[in-house]
């Protein structure tokens, strides 16, 4: 994990970009990269660029960015790794490149040189980066196909902006903090803001698998490169038998965290008690890591309870031979972190504290870098949205279908039961949401439906963001082509909306905060490929239990059984107490939800005071 | 994309018409028929009071005052003419602009001044907004505008920056000092429109300002050039601050006398609050003379941050008034090159360059 900005001064009347500003931003992100920095300036000094390294790949400082090439024409900065560097590397040599550092930064480089924007199409990673082209006054941007690493920019007209923070663009000083309503509306539907929209309107994000250039005309809209949908389509169009799905499961995993162990430094993993966890380390180890340290996060509540997971993930340890560390946590610990939580939240996000206080504990232990299970659940159908999607489009998606019906009947219900309309809003806009697929995601996704919106923010500037945002044709904008079966679309927009929006962002943020690179061996869009041909025929628990037997010595039978059962976490009673000054005009659909909604407004004003941003709510 | 493509410009006034607006469609589509890649362009003003002069390239039909007049004419131009690219120039006219753009499954270039963007515009006029393919803004504060309301991609609104004439240069001044009368007087000078549901220009700042200049000591005089129904509110606010015989309404001026009033000057100062843009600083700067405006609007593209003129906050004003006139005056010629560089015509053929791109990329 690294930090990356930078200024291009495109239009003709700009002014060059100021040293300070490019600093203030560039150190905004220290926590992201405390091992080193460095700057660039164009010889015009009208494009300049600022990195903050995290060191995994080549400790040495010959691999320090700014990175520029040979004969100078080419710069990077680069936020990621790319997995399949070694392969690149063997590639390019043999077409008469020469390396001078063991980084794959320096490949990016080379591929850029040859292949232009092209490259993108030859990269296996996480990946955000930006290249200048000194010879054709041009800035090349591209984020990774699942959007794992972030990348924002700002154009205000003459001065193009970018970094891997909101926050960082903003410290600069010469990003406007104007709302946008998009951001602000995403939010609360969401729980997370959805991109391209941040909560301020000249901040977007690069859309995950996009790229970007920027020259004298300015910034051009954002190009894809890497569609989900047409790859789960693919997949759908040759599926393979049932009875290979285990191997392929196997083979494909296998080959993930093969790739993902490439590291000049100590890679350890997130262990639970679950089946995704505990698969990859039993395929590290498969793959010959030798010392591994597993993090398990166990809370003070649940010692010697049946909730505790530290028990089981032991068992884990043991059986593949990796040193467990587990690191219990306390209420106290939570309230007395919370500030500093809301602080490093680059974005309101409802979620992501489990992963702060994990990231933590590896920090403690003296990782830079770890695993996790995250995107087992998109990948192989683990959610209960693979069941209750297709569940309710079948049931109701006809009736959903006739105009007005489903309203009519919210506010009959509303105005005959209002209990009923208070403690289960969502269930009354099952008639009218799932006439369609990004209706009953939304359904099932949501922390607020559109229609409550004005409970809990001005009128105006809900209907302005629904209009801005579009949530319902965005989500269904992703079926381009459409996927080809029931449980690709669920994957689909999963992995594209709730893994990219909210997870991914949460494991940056959390990650970053603690100078922690988190990989993803789960979230890698050639095993996404590889086990396209599988998802349409998943069935419930079938892709997890193909994970836990992944390993060569498979996950203990405990550890799928109680995976089934789930793991309680008591950091949801932490954020109810947390949150307990505050009313409950708003609807409270159950305990959880009602958390849920209030720590969405805590989190929110947490965002208005750190951000500077008049968005406080009630 | 075509060749060379044929433009219909819907516009308010170009050639022949008066005012910055005309002066930014003559010099947009000046630059457009010198760039030599449209087949054709047809202009269809709304009005053109004085004799228009087009280049060669470049046809305009008959002025049509009224709406419906217009309208009618525009679209009856539509059936025979091909057209692969609309140009709008205002907001106003938009709506008409995009059904003409449908007809003719043409592209569409909208521009967007500045005070017609400040506020959300109808609807209609925001939907044929956000169906352009390219929207051009003359400021980097407008761009701002137009985004807080429309839903349009980012990077399809673009900043076009208003250019400065070749015949605004530094030079000999001294005639016309004599000829206004005036000693050893410092002189401030405001060139702007003086409209009472306005207001924005900011000459009652100035006013307030010398008022507390002349209470200390200072040796000013005010010119103020332009026409306006606000003018005798003016006056009498001079009379008022005890100021009225430093404060002389010039009224409408020839181009000759405009140029020679910026040479003249030791300060341009327009703290408005609502420009576009604010050509007239780029007069005063590319005649040689400082430039004084508040960081608000777009006045802080034309004074470029600071980096050309003076951009301070309205608390700030009177203090850098004094501090400016106590300085010595830049040297016009570098003053005035700076200018150039920025706003000139080079700078303003290369953003229709760009524009041009974009629009090439986008058919």
């Amino acid at each position: 994990m690294c930090g990356i900005n930078g200024i291009f001064a495109y239009h003709p009347a700009s002014s060059a970009p100021q040293e300070t500003e490019l600093l203030r931003t560039r150190e905004a992100m220290r926590a992201r990269g405390p091992d080193g920095s460095g700057t660039w300036w164009s010889k015009d000094r009208h494009c300049a660029l600022g990195h903050r390294r995290l060191s995994i790949i080549d400790l040495s400082d010959r691999a320090s960015q700014p990175m520029a090439s040979d004969d100078g024409r080419f710069v990077v900065v680069f936020n990621g790794e790319i997995y399949n560097y070694p392969q690149l590397r063997a590639e390019l040599e043999k077409e008469g490149a020469r390396f001078r550092t063991t980084s794959d930064t320096e490949a990016l480089l080379h591929l850029y040189a040859r292949h232009g924007d092209e490259m993108v199409h030859r990269l296996r990673g996480m990946f955000a980066f930006a290249i200048w082209d000194e010879g054709q006054r041009r800035l090349f941007l591209a984020r990774d196909p699942y959007g794992i690493k972030p990348l924002y920019t700002a154009n205000d007209g003459w001065t193009f902006r970018f970094a891997s923070q909101v926050k960082a663009l903003l410290a600069g000083g010469h990003v406007s903090r104007d709302p946008e309503p998009a951001g602000l509306v995403g939010f609360h539907l969401f729980g997370s803001v959805p991109e391209p929209f941040t909560l301020y309107r000249d901040v977007r994000a690069l859309p995950a698998g996009h790229t970007q250039w920027v020259d004298a005309a300015g910034p051009r809209e954002p190009r894809l490169f890497a569609n989900f949908a047409e790859v789960l389509s693919k997949g759908a169009a040759n599926p393979f038998s049932e009875t290979e799905l285990r191997e392929r499961v196997r083979a494909g995993v296998r080959d993930s965290v093969r790739v993902h162990l490439l590291s000049d430094v100590e890679v350890g993993v997130f262990l639970s008690a679950g089946i995704d966890s505990g698969a990859l380390l039993g395929l590290m180890r498969d793959e010959g890591q030798r010392e591994i340290r597993a993090i398990t996060l166990a809370f003070e509540e649940f010692r010697g309870t049946s909730d505790d997971e530290a028990p089981l993930a032991a068992k884990v340890c043991e059986q593949y031979g990796a040193h467990h560390i587990v690191r219990r946590l306390s209420q106290q610990e939570f309230v007395d972190d919370l500030p500093l939580i809301l602080d490093a939240m680059d974005q309101p996000s409802i979620d992501g504290v489990n992963t702060w206080f994990v990231s933590k504990a590896a920090k403690e232990a003296g990782l830079k870098v770890a695993i996790s299970g995250l995107g087992g659940d998109e990948l192989l159908a683990g959610y209960p949205s693979f069941v209750d999607l297709p569940r309710w489009r079948r049931q109701f998606g006809l009736l959903a279908t006739l105009p007005g019906l489903g309203r009519l009947a919210r506010k009959f219900i509303g105005s005959v039961a209002p209990g009923f309309s208070r403690v289960r809003p969502k269930a009354l806009g099952v008639l009218e949401y799932a006439d369609t697929w990004a209706g009953a995601y939304l359904l099932r996704r949501g922390l607020f439906l559109p229609h409550e919106l004005r409970k809990i923010m001005n009128v105006e500037i809900a209907q302005e963001g629904l209009r801005r945002l579009e949530p319902l044709r965005r989500l269904a904008a992703n079926f381009r082509p459409d996927p080809g079966s029931d449980v690709a679309r669920v994957c689909l927009l999963e992995s594209a909306h709730y893994m990219r929006n909210q997870l991914l962002r949460d494991t940056d943020w959390a990650g970053m905060a603690h100078s922690l690179e988190i990989r993803v061996p789960l979230v890698d869009f050639t095993l996404l490929g590889a086990l396209a041909p599988a998802i349409p025929a998943l069935t419930q628990g079938a892709g997890k239990a193909a994970l836990a037997e992944a390993p060569t010595v498979p996950l203990p039978d405990e550890i799928v059984t109680r995976a089934k059962s789930g793991f309680g976490v008591p950091i949801g009673a932490w954020m109810r107490v947390a949150v307990s000054g505050g009313s409950d005009s708003i609807g409270v659909p159950d305990p959880k939800g009602l958390v849920s909604r209030r720590w969405s407004r805590t989190v929110l004003n947490g965002a208005s005071t750190t951000g500077q941003l008049e968005l406080r709510v009630s | 994309m075509k060749p060379s493509p044929a433009m219909l410009a819907i516009v308010t006034d170009a050639f022949g018409g008066r005012g910055g607006i005309a002066q930014y469609n003559r010099d947009f589509l000046g630059a457009l028929a010198e760039a030599g890649i449209m087949s054709s362009i047809t202009v269809l003003p709304r009005q053109a009071p004085d004799l228009p002069e087009p280049p060669l390239m470049i046809t305009q039909m008959p002025a049509r005052l009224s709406r419906i007049a217009y309208s009618v004419t525009a679209l009856r131009t539509t059936l025979f003419r091909s057209i692969d690219i609309v140009f709008c120039g205002h907001l106003f006219m938009a709506p008409l602009a995009a059904l003409i753009t449908r007809i003719k499954g043409a592209k569409l270039i909208i521009q967007v001044h500045g005070i017609e963007a400040w506020t959300r515009p109808s609807r209609a006029q925001r939907t044929a907004l956000e169906s352009a393919d390219l929207v051009l803004c003359v400021s980097r504060y407008t761009r701002a505008a137009v985004l807080s309301w429309a839903a349009i991609t980012p990077e399809r609104v673009l900043v076009l920056a208003n250019t400065v004439g070749e015949v605004f240069t530094p030079g000999e001044n001294s005639t016309l000092r004599a000829t206004l009368g005036l000693k050893g007087e410092q002189v401030l000078l405001t060139v702007g429109r003086m409209d009472s549901r306005e207001h924005y220009k900011g000459h009652d700042r100035v006013i307030a300002a010398i008022s507390d200049l002349v209470a200390n000591g200072y040796d000013i005089c005010y010119l103020i050039v332009g026409e306006g129904d606000d003018r005798g509110r003016l006056e009498a606010l001079a009379c008022d601050a005890g100021v009225s015989e430093r404060v002389r309404f010039l009224g409408a001026v020839e181009l000759q006398s405009l140029i020679e009033l910026y040479r003249m000057a030791d300060l341009f100062v327009m703290p408005s609050t609502g420009e576009g843009f604010g050509i007239t600083f780029l007069e005063a700067m590319a005649c040689g003379t400082p430039a004084l405006g508040l960081r608000v609007a777009g006045a802080t593209d034309a004074l470029a941050d600071g980096q050309l003129g003076t951009v301070v906050s309205e608390t700030e004003f009177g203090v850098a008034i004094a501090r400016l006139l106590a300085e010595p005056k830049p040297n016009p010629r570098v003053l005035a090159a700076s200018t150039r560089d920025r706003f000139g015509r080079r700078a303003f053929a290369v953003g229709v360059d760009t524009m041009l791109k974009r629009l090439r990329e986008a058919i």
